[in-house]
């Protein structure tokens, strides 16, 4: 991270944190902490989905897990909190179970492979009424007594900055050029030392924890769940759509993503009524088939055609600049 | 001193036998060089010494442990270096971050990785390319950034599969005169080549012909050339009279 953007990131965390202070309607407040909790769920996907490049569409197991996790401990008289953390532990073991035998398989394989795991959380959950209270439903206690909903938006907040914080030392380690390797040529990757399984497993690990966090968060915030709504496709899809739409692999890419898409899905939502979801579709296909490094991908990519960036964290493709084509063809006479 | 030794190696894919009963063994500080047409089983020979695959039969040992089932990371730790046919290079990453990242295998520390891999390009002359994404590189570079990449790792031995084809000739001889050098790092060294004799010729101290999966020859370079079996193989009966 660069010191410009060092400072970028400071600033916007410092006046997020600021934002209960003048913000004072429930329902803004409520967007904003569906932003946030958006930003971090795509941060925490993008170390997996981003710099490994492996594309899980099952983050909602993880999502689901947390959620589940901190409902159903407190219920059995465990305090709230201390559910929190053991619901991410359960998650951290089955991102461990599923990542064991859905990284064997790569590409495509390994997408669908997570969709199926995901699919068989939520099932699990949906039939198993006695523990889970099944399709009806269970309830989450609250876990901020007063000004709830400030207090929310604080944890998101929070939440954001951590796994941003996280991924900025994670993008400049070994374990960050790691994970890049990976995603550019995993036999390349192996043939200078890298035991790819155990990297893209850990990485894997951490995204689970975070996520599982954000799962309770909202878990707690609407107080009430059920499988289909914390553990469903669409979960995951969106968990995806987040950092893929502001630039996966970048640092600043899910933050900016979830800021347009979840405000965007907000204002749709109050402006289109019932076609909202026709309108969010055609946003996404957009910016898929125009901007397909995402937006914040396409921005550093044309910074880079304007001055030698030194480049790295923010690897996302590069066209090839006329003085390079000019430097090899003069390298090859 | 004995580095590598390979003892009745064999391989199969389906009815084909790509390597067949091959024993060998590489000295510390020599630069080996598989010379075969295409199909012969180099390629495969390699993948078998980096455990990309493993053999079906024979055993592999490199400074008398036993590598014969290891997976290619532990193989590049324990100090097996290569370099693909196909070049592989980490195309949104820079030249600098792909050769850091074989210098990463060594350090935690970015700091002394990048130390690292500028001192390596330097020595193969890329120090103009550093910041530049490894994609859309030429041929010429792309290929010197596999043996950067591998040479980060701070490899005993260092296998180069077909390290200079597709280079003009100019280039893959000077690439040659380069390579000629990492005994000097006590860097020994296999390369895989099919056509390119000169730069055979040039700096190779042992050659090992293989045909078809099978061992034919093997020995100094020029003994080797000589041979009726070589070059009824592989050279050609007309090699004799262009000469080199």
């Amino acid at each position: 991270m660069s010191h410009r953007q060092f400072i970028a990131a400071a600033g916007f965390f410092l006046l997020s944190f600021a934002v209960p202070l003048v913000v004072h309607s429930d329902y803004t407040l409520q967007i904003l902490f569906r932003v946030f909790l958006f930003a971090a769920l795509g941060l925490a996907w993008n170390l997996v989905g981003g710099y490994a490049g492996q594309l899980s569409l099952g983050h909602a197991a993880y999502f689901g897990v947390g959620a589940y996790g901190l409902a159903l401990l407190s219920k059995v008289g465990i305090p709230p909190w201390l559910s929190l953390f053991l619901g991410v532990g359960l998650a951290v073991i089955s991102a461990a179970i599923i990542g064991l035998v859905s990284f064997r398989l790569r590409g495509p394989y390994f997408a669908l492979c997570t969709i199926a795991f995901a699919e068989v959380v939520r099932l699990v959950a949906k039939n198993l009424p006695d523990v889970t209270g099944g399709d009806v439903g269970t309830q989450v206690p609250l876990l901020f007594t007063e000004s709830s909903i400030k207090s929310f938006y604080i944890s998101g907040v929070l939440l954001t900055a951590l796994a941003f914080v996280l991924t900025a030392w994670i993008e400049r380690s070994k374990f960050g050029y790691y994970l890049m390797a990976i995603r550019e040529d995993e036999d390349t990757a192996m043939s200078v030392g890298v035991n790819t399984s155990r990297v893209k497993l850990w990485s894997l690990l951490i995204s689970a924890a975070l996520t599982a966090i954000g799962g309770a968060l909202y878990a707690s915030l609407f107080l009430f769940i059920v499988p289909d709504q914390v553990m469903s496709l669409d979960m995951s899809v969106e968990i995806a759509i987040v950092p893929m739409l502001g630039g996966a692999g970048t640092l600043f890419g899910p933050v900016i993503g979830s800021i347009v898409l979840e405000t965007a899905a907000e204002i749709f939502k109050n402006i289109f009524q019932e076609a909202h979801l026709l309108i969010y579709g055609v946003l996404v296909v957009m910016v898929v088939i125009f901007l397909p490094e995402g937006i914040a991908g396409t921005i550093v990519n044309k910074l880079r055609l304007f001055k030698k960036a030194p480049a790295g964290s923010l690897a996302a493709p590069v066209p090839v600049r006329p003085e390079e084509e000019a430097e090899r063809t003069a390298f090859r006479k | 001193m004995v580095l590598l030794e390979a003892k009745h190696v064999s391989k199969r894919f389906g009815g084909l036998k790509a390597v067949n009963d091959v024993s060998f063994t590489v000295s510390r500080g020599e630069i080996t060089f598989i010379v075969g047409p295409n199909g012969a089983g180099k390629t495969t020979l390699f993948n078998l010494i980096t455990g990309v695959v493993h053999p079906d039969s024979g055993s592999i040992y490199f400074q008398d442990q036993d590598i014969t089932k290891l997976a290619p990371d532990q193989a590049a730790k324990l100090g097996i270096g290569r370099t693909f046919q196909i070049v592989k290079p980490l195309g949104n990453l820079t030249v600098l971050e792909n050769v850091m990242l074989g210098a990463f295998l060594r350090t935690s520390k970015p700091a002394q990785a990048e130390e690292e891999a500028r001192g390596i390009l330097t020595f193969l002359q890329m120090e103009k390319f550093l910041h530049l994404p490894a994609r859309g590189m030429g041929l010429p570079m792309l290929k010197r950034l596999e043996i950067a990449r591998a040479l980060a790792t701070q490899p005993k031995l260092i296998l180069l599969d077909e390290v200079v084809a597709g280079l003009p000739t100019v280039e893959a001889i000077k690439l040659a005169m380069l390579l000629k050098r990492l005994p000097e790092w006590g860097i020994s060294a296999i390369g895989g080549i099919e056509h390119v004799m000169q730069v055979v010729m040039k700096i190779a101290d042992r050659v090992i012909v293989i045909d078809r999966g099978v061992l034919i020859a093997e020995g100094k370079p020029q003994e080797v050339v000589d041979r009726p079996e070589v070059i009824e193989a592989y050279l050609g009966p007309k090699y004799k009279e262009i000469g080199l």
